[in-house]
């Protein structure tokens, strides 16, 4: 009888147990979720946002592995973005789920007015991922969800995973996740950035213009690429604290990299001490993590940076001459001199211009100072405008690749 | 529980279910709260002190060997004294783990089980814990001795994996507030070595009672380093956590390790681990407090008590109205605890029972 109670009420209770946590499992159930892939915010009247969510389209099993499933795409206008979800979530008939969701895409006019709202609203979530990639868009957001058409991807979800990767042999994107723009949004020693994003087709009348130095100096909305794929990301969105304040080109990036310690290698191209008038492409590789100091003995910082590289020669023509020691010594002085004043200007525009510590160089400046209120009196977050830089570069060319003499 | 004696390595491992337990909660991010970028001088400061402490109880324990606090303070102050002491260690073990388990519940709930009520989630562990407590001691000690190494090896993962990301430099300005918060009021984080409670009831369970002193300084060793590691991973991760507060921060830093685009969300592994732990931690606690009732009462064994105590755990799980009250006494009022329940009236009842002790000496 004994038996039969015990296990009874062992019955009953796994019973309790399941319907009790059966609500949890309907609700996660993949029949009842709509998974996001993207998210575009958009300003609209009346401090509104307009929200668009993109999905995936199912593959049906009759459509064939090459047919390229057209991602769908919902824009809802609402007071907030908690607001907008739900609104979607009504209309779709299924919860959204964020959990895969890539890429959040912030519209330059809604960057200009702040968006640290959204951004708390995200990190609250428990769905949405610190991976996520930020990315403010020159053009509208949604627009620039419609325009992406990876070209050698099926899934569009795989490219919203891949597409920073490049960043670490160009340098011409930063690693931008919503994870580490939250950390910078609170820090005291930094400020966010975002990957800058925008349309390609608007510069389709700007071959003309193009030359060696002018590669460097493009950005996303205002680049010669053209492609199926309409958006392109290329550069940094520089916030101040949650407001944008301005954006850097691809020569700019690759500087940000670099004194970030965030690159593996990158191609460059300098002026050509044995021919005026001509660049040499160098393929550089950091030697070793980039030496920062700062002297927080005065009111005005004084910074210096010093990087070291290591590089070897990327363009070939004929004459070359790249086995002697001279020219070797001359192209890496000239590399040295080139990337000092492209470093140089760099940090002189984030600060003078910006006042904005994207860098994270005021991590250095902790050490200066023994105690939390020592550091929060010299006020570095707003010191930064005042900082002076000197950037030391060492490089060493060791020669061509294949082709050492022509 | 008499009947099973605690091996070395297991007594350590019942030291550290405490911390582990405290951890995987707000304890480092309290720390971080209150101590900023001095965190790491004050972690090395307590743990010097919380050494220190754990050998003096090692020594006022030498004069009573086999007995734990409860026949001391029999010895002490009558039988009356000891049903006080008792009842307090009771009432301190009852209400930490309830407390601890409601917030690590909702931690769960808010993850993993939106719709469920918190009652099932907390029932689901209560019912864990009283089928461990039917089996002998030494079956959840044994749990213990393969889940907590896991843990401790998962934190040094949780470490390790997220290096990537770390700014060391967050640990200046080296002194933090100054020199006052970091050493006089940061000594309140003494309070993370609550694990030291433990060592008041360990000397009759042991099987060799000579390894006390080895047991004692390892734990709290151990209870050290596993601390600074955990506040180290979230000190050099991020710097919001000195504002901001967050719901396990340790489940947060877990959510950022990722190895390419395949070995992701590792997140949902670490949750498991630490369940596992919860739930040792929560029969450990509830066998003590078992072991200190039938001393009180001479009841012959624990089981009719079984249930009781985990109704009691429910029960007082539940007592919290909601999250807030709960995070509050855990931020606030368990420290304060630990401080006067365990470094306090502890080591009071053992300064005292020595100075009986060398009196009725001198008197013979």
């Amino acid at each position: 009888m004994n038996k039969f109670i015990r296990n009874s009420f062992i019955f009953i209770l796994i019973i309790i147990f399941i319907i009790a946590f059966s609500s949890s499992y309907s609700s996660l159930s993949l029949d009842n979720l709509a998974y996001v892939l993207a998210i575009g915010i958009d300003s609209a009247d009346n401090n509104a946002l307009e929200v668009s969510f993109q999905f995936s389209t199912p593959i049906s099993p009759e459509s064939g592995a090459s047919e390229k499933p057209t991602p769908i795409i919902n824009t809802v206008t609402a007071s907030s973005l908690s607001t907008a979800i739900n609104l979607v979530n009504s209309y779709l008939g299924k919860q959204i789920n964020m959990s895969h969701c890539k890429i959040i895409i912030f519209s330059e006019e809604l960057a200009e007015q702040g968006i640290s709202d959204q951004i708390y609203t995200l990190i609250n979530d428990t769905q949405v991922r610190p991976s996520a990639n930020i990315v403010v868009s020159k053009c509208d957001a949604k627009y620039y969800l419609e325009q992406t058409k990876p070209e050698l991807e099926n899934l569009i979800s795989k490219y919203y995973e891949t597409f920073t990767n490049s960043s670490r042999y160009t340098g011409y994107i930063p690693d931008a996740t919503i994870g580490k723009f939250f950390n910078s949004l609170i820090c005291t020693t930094c400020e966010p950035c975002a990957i800058l994003g925008g349309m390609n087709e608007t510069s389709s009348n700007n071959t003309e213009q193009v030359d060696s130095q002018k590669d460097y100096t493009i950005t996303a909305n205002n680049s010669p690429i053209r492609g199926e794929n309409g958006a392109e990301n290329i550069g940094i969105a520089v916030f101040k604290g949650d407001k944008i304040v301005g954006e850097l080109n691809a020569l700019e990036t690759i500087s940000f990299l670099n004194i970030k310690n965030d690159l593996d290698r990158f191609l460059i191209s300098i002026p050509n001490p044995e021919s005026t008038n001509n660049y040499l492409d160098i393929y550089l590789t950091p030697a070793h993590t980039t030496d920062v100091k700062v002297d927080t003995s005065n009111q005005t910082p004084y910074v210096k940076v010093k990087c070291e590289f290591v590089g070897r020669i990327y363009s070939m023509s004929k004459d070359s001459k790249y086995l002697s020691p001279e020219v070797l010594d001359s192209i890496s002085n000239s590399c040295n001199s080139y990337l000092e004043s492209v470093f140089s200007d760099y940090l002189y525009k984030t600060s003078k211009e910006f006042n904005s510590d994207i860098n994270n160089i005021g991590k250095h400046v902790l050490k200066n100072f023994f105690t939390t209120k020592q550091y929060e009196d010299y006020d570095w977050s707003e010191n930064y405008k005042n900082a002076f830089f000197d950037v030391e570069v060492n490089t060493s060319i060791k020669s061509g690749m294949l082709l050492t003499e022509t | 529980m008499s009947k099973s004696k605690i091996g070395t390595v297991e007594a350590i491992m019942l030291f550290l279910t405490i911390i582990v337990v405290h951890t995987i909660l707000s304890l480092p991010k309290n720390i971080l709260t209150s101590m900023k970028s001095a965190s790491l001088l004050n972690l090395i400061y307590v743990s010097i002190i919380a050494i220190i402490i754990a050998y003096i109880i090692f020594r006022l324990f030498k004069k009573f060997p086999g007995l734990d606090i409860i026949d001391i303070s029999e010895i002490l102050g009558g039988k009356i004294f000891k049903n006080i002491v008792g009842i307090i260690f009771i009432t301190y073990f009852l209400l930490t783990s309830s407390l601890l388990l409601r917030n690590f519940s909702e931690s769960i709930k808010i993850v993993y089980y939106p719709m469920t009520n918190i009652i099932f989630i907390l029932a689901f562990f209560v019912i864990a814990v009283c089928m461990a407590n039917r089996l002998d001691f030494s079956a959840t000690l044994k749990s213990n001795l393969i889940i907590v190494p896991i843990v401790l090896v998962s934190i040094v993962f949780l470490f390790f994996a997220n290096a990537k990301q770390f700014t060391p430099e967050r640990m200046f300005p080296i002194l933090g507030e100054g020199v006052f918060n970091t050493f006089v009021i940061g000594l309140s984080n003494i309070a993370s070595f609550a694990g030291i409670a433990f060592l008041y009831f360990l000397p009759p369970l042991l099987k060799e009672p000579e390894k006390l002193k080895k047991i004692t300084l390892i734990s709290v060793g151990i209870t050290a380093l596993y601390l600074i590691l955990s506040v180290s991973t979230l000190l050099f991760m991020f710097s919001f956590f000195i504002t901001t507060n967050e719901i396990s921060p340790l489940y947060n830093a877990a959510r950022y390790i990722e190895f390419g685009t395949f070995f992701q969300r590792l997140e949902s592994v670490f949750l498991l681990i630490w369940m596992l732990a919860f739930a040792c931690y929560l029969s450990i606690v509830s066998k003590f407090s078992m072991n200190i009732f039938k001393k009180l009462t001479n009841l012959e064994t624990n089981t009719p008590l079984i249930d009781i105590f985990g109704l009691l755990i429910i029960g007082l799980s539940l007592f919290p109205k909601d999250y807030a009250v709960s995070q509050t006494f855990e931020t606030k009022i368990y420290p304060s605890l630990v401080i006067g329940i365990v470094f306090i009236f502890g080591i009071g009842i053992l300064i005292l029972a020595n100075l009986r002790k060398r009196k009725e000496l001198k008197h013979e």
